[in-house]
């Protein structure tokens, strides 16, 4: 407790020592709450908390973590886009979930993509397709092959992008592959030593098994290849024109001011980039964090939009 | 795989004083918290995790432990005591626990679930610290469709608790399944049952449901029977001869093939992911009722319903690590929370673990013990304090009691919409006991639904859509042979028995 006090004292000496900081013009005129769309102890959760204590440390508010699970965040900003835009309601989901959501029922849900204020991203999921180590395929297409000789593979996923590129691949390709869904990374992960998957898809837990030499990468959803794997390519680079990027991200009701957008902004980058951060995303995550910033972050989500609306349409549902 | 020397080192960190004490104190809070009505330890954890950041990794997760071991036997204790527990396993200890100690031996029924969870547990850790690497390799073997079969099997299992009506319990069993599918469908993500309520995504919250139909629904209906007086919740007779008072360690050795039946069960649950200790403990339960040569005494004040219990759902705990440590994946909730204060604290679960944390995974399994140490000390201790507090005014002890649940409710679920969900399913609750419908089924029911629908969705994509394709999965024909043969032995014959007496007793 002494050490926190402490740490803030120094904090706010070093804010009042550097005018023009993240102590800009604005200040909230009470604590903050900042809303996560997934259930406490998970990862997401335990990314905003971080971020949260980072956050308080720095700028000296309060800022209380609540959990708003359901739907991939579709219940937490469901609410949140109701909330006065005064800065002090923040919310935390993951873009991916949140588009699929929009595309498919959209006219279902109460907010849409330009309903939010967006302030900055924490980290973007490692998504990659593995297989095991000694599996007779190296790469998607000879996935696709080995699919299509013997019937049919069966593929594990645990998120709707992940099941939409492998329907878009089946839809083109015929490629045959059965999809099995799971409800977390380490089950498929499971399904994949256990022999009852033939290629399965990761979200970051899966690094250490590739370098175990246990599972090896067929290749990476991101647009651009991965650092932990340099040499694997992408879907895009493979030929299959689909790529998924799910960003962990902030985001407040539409409306705030532009200096209350900034100070947000800027706290929250401070927190995103700092040492405890990159520590904690590098455990969790096997990664490091991500910040686009406020204007890349809307990009991402409006631009996002588009992009997975068309990748349900080549999913062909 | 690890050398002495670092087994030793890690062993030896957990046994410094300021872990024992963070262990200590775990444990303090998780039994509290488990007998509090409507917290959990699983709430605690999930709370306490951004507050041991501060901590080294060693007492954190020994903090973290600790709270999770507690509250095993906590949550027993409200359970006996009146009869209202506060998560789904303890409900199986309520079934013979609060008969125990409506026949005036509340301390004895306590004392009996504090040994077995305790040695539950202990079987369940050294299992753990020494066959964890082969076991790991069964756990890789048991994939969608054998845990599909494995939940036929608790099904098939429980079906012998049902009770009097065949046709009630079913009709239970259907309604908990169809509670489940409120939310996302597991295959698509689709909405399913939201009525334009966007908190029901996710379902039902588990909390509300579970504290709503068990606990808050007994608690209303002990308010409602109430006449004023200032009557205690609940009276220990005075003149109890020590007898009364203790488990003789004869009688504790009497229980030991239930207990080890029961620890067993605990452990061959808790190494298979998702199935959860609820399960094992009504699993455990059903089976040593049947197994007994008096089976109509369970229900009445058994000691061994209590044994048989305990036992299983403690034993969970240690063994769900194994699929926890080896391949990150969580066998139950506060598993689950654990995996993520590892994480935190740098405690990357996988295959690597041993290897790059040896130290430190001997250190937990260090803390581990210690903690259920502190659990059998402390638990004697805290026993006599929580059945005493009870003797105050039933007044006192249901309302406040109800006041909790909801604050309770509240904080897990995050807001008000679980308080009225929990409401809902109070008045449920209160309707099904009325009617005679076995809400402990229904609760059941509800928890392995979404499991059950996931590995049905699984099952029917790995076999192709194709019965016959299960020829290439041979512990999952076992295992659904097995059920059906439990189904005739535990539901069928015994029904048919009592068909049969009937008329010669005139009834």
């Amino acid at each position: 407790m002494k050490i926190t006090r402490i740490l803030k004292a120094t904090a706010c000496a070093i804010a009042v020592a550097m005018p023009g900081a993240a102590l800009a013009d604005w200040q909230p005129d009470g604590p903050i709450t900042l809303q996560v769309g997934f259930g406490a102890g998970g990862s997401t959760d335990t990314l905003a908390r971080a971020v949260a204590a980072e956050m308080e440390d720095a700028t000296g508010w309060d800022v209380i973590v609540e959990n708003k699970p359901g739907g991939g965040g579709i219940a937490m900003f469901s609410q949140l886009v109701g909330k006065r835009p005064d800065g002090r309601t923040l919310g935390m989901g993951v873009t991916i979930p949140t588009l699929i959501n929009l595309a498919e029922r959209g006219e279902t849900l109460p907010f849409k993509a330009d309903s939010f204020d967006y302030l900055a991203t924490v980290v973007v999921a490692p998504l990659a397709v593995v297989a095991p180590a000694d599996a007779p395929y190296d790469t998607i297409e000879e996935l696709v092959d080995y699919s299509k000789e013997n019937g049919g593979a069966l593929v594990g996923f645990d998120g709707g992008e992940m099941r939409l590129m492998m329907q878009a691949i089946n839809n083109t390709e015929d490629a045959g592959f059965e999809l099995v869904s799971y409800q977390s990374g380490a089950e498929i992960i499971q399904g994949l030593l256990g022999g009852q998957l033939q290629a399965g898809w990761g979200a970051g837990a899966h690094i250490q098994y590739v370098d175990s030499g246990d599972l090896k990468m067929l290749a990476v959803a991101t647009q651009t290849r991965q650092d932990y794997s340099s040499e694997t390519t992408s879907f895009i680079e493979q030929g299959f024109p689909y790529s998924a990027e799910p960003y962990f991200y902030f985001a407040a009701p539409k409306g705030l001011e532009p200096e209350a957008r900034e100070a947000l902004a800027a706290a929250l980058d401070a927190a995103i980039t700092s040492e405890a951060l990159t520590q904690l995303v590098g455990n969790v995550m096997q990664t490091t964090p991500t910040n686009l910033g406020a204007e890349g972050t809307e990009a991402k989500l409006v631009n996002g939009l588009t992009e997975i609306t068309s990748l349900i349409e080549a999913a062909g549902n | 795989m690890v050398d002495l020397a670092t087994i030793l080192a890690g062993l030896g960190d957990a046994l410094t004083l300021t872990n024992i004490l963070f262990v200590l104190s775990g444990v303090v809070l998780g039994q509290f918290v488990g007998a509090m009505p409507g917290s959990s330890q699983e709430m605690t954890i999930a709370i306490a995790i951004p507050f041991t950041l501060v901590l080294t990794p060693l007492s954190a997760i020994g903090f973290l432990i600790g709270v999770n071991k507690g509250g095993l036997v906590g949550g027993a204790i409200p359970a006996i005591l009146i009869n209202m527990p506060g998560t789904p396993d303890a409900s199986a200890t309520a079934l013979d626990g609060h008969p125990m100690t409506q026949k005036g031996k509340p301390l004895k029924a306590l004392k009996m679930a504090l040994y077995s969870s305790v040695t539950g547990d202990t079987f369940s850790d050294l299992v753990l610290i020494t066959v964890a690497a082969p076991l790991a390799v069964v756990a890789l073997k048991m994939g969608p469709v054998e845990i599909f079969a494995l939940i036929i099997m608790a099904f098939a299992l429980i079906s012998g608790l049902i009770g009097a009506s065949v046709t009630k319990g079913i009709i239970a069993t259907a309604f908990g399944l169809l509670i489940s599918t409120v939310g996302l469908d597991p295959e698509h993500s689709t909405p399913r049952f939201l009525f334009g309520f966007p908190d029901l995504y996710s379902g039902f919250p588990i909390s509300s449901v579970a504290i709503g139909s068990l606990a808050v629904s007994v608690i209303i209906a002990r308010l409602a029977t109430m006449s004023g007086g200032m009557r205690p919740a609940l009276h220990i007779p005075r003149d109890q001869t020590p007898d009364q008072k203790r488990v003789s360690l004869a009688e504790y050795l009497a229980c030991r093939f239930v207990l080890m039946r029961g620890a067993l069960i605990g452990v061959g649950i808790g190494i298979v992911p998702g199935i959860g200790s609820t399960a094992a403990a009504f699993m455990s339960y059903a089976s040593t009722k049947q197994a007994a040569k008096d089976p109509e005494s369970f229900g009445k004040g058994d000691i061994r319903g209590i044994a048989a219990t305990e036992s299983a759902n403690s034993a969970v705990g240690g063994a769900s690590l194994i699929p926890l440590l080896t391949l990150g994946i969580p066998g139950s909730v506060s598993a689950a929370l654990l995996i993520g204060a590892f994480l935190i604290h740098g405690l990357q679960p996988g295959p690597l673990l041993f290897e790059q944390q040896g130290r430190l995974v001997y250190g937990l399994f260090g803390a581990m013990l210690i903690a259920n140490a502190c659990n059998l000390v402390f638990g004697l201790v805290g026993l006599r304090l929580w059945a005493r507090l009870i003797t105050a005014p039933e007044s006192i002890v249901f309302a406040s009691g109800l006041v909790l649940c909801i604050v309770g409710v509240y904080l897990s679920t995050g807001g008000l919409f679980g308080v009225y969900v929990m409401l809902i399913f109070a008045a449920l609750g209160m309707g099904m006991n009325a009617l005679n419908y076995p809400v402990v089924i229904f609760v059941i029911a509800y928890f392995l639904g979404p499991r059950f629908e996931l590995s049905l969705g699984q099952t029917a994509t790995i076999l192709r859509g194709d019965v016959t394709n299960l020829v290439n999965h041979p512990v999952a024909i076992v295992l659904l042979l097995m059920s059906a043969f439990s189904v005739y032995w535990l539901g069928i014959r015994p029904a048919r028995a009592a068909r049969e007496e009937s008329p010669k007793t005139g009834g």
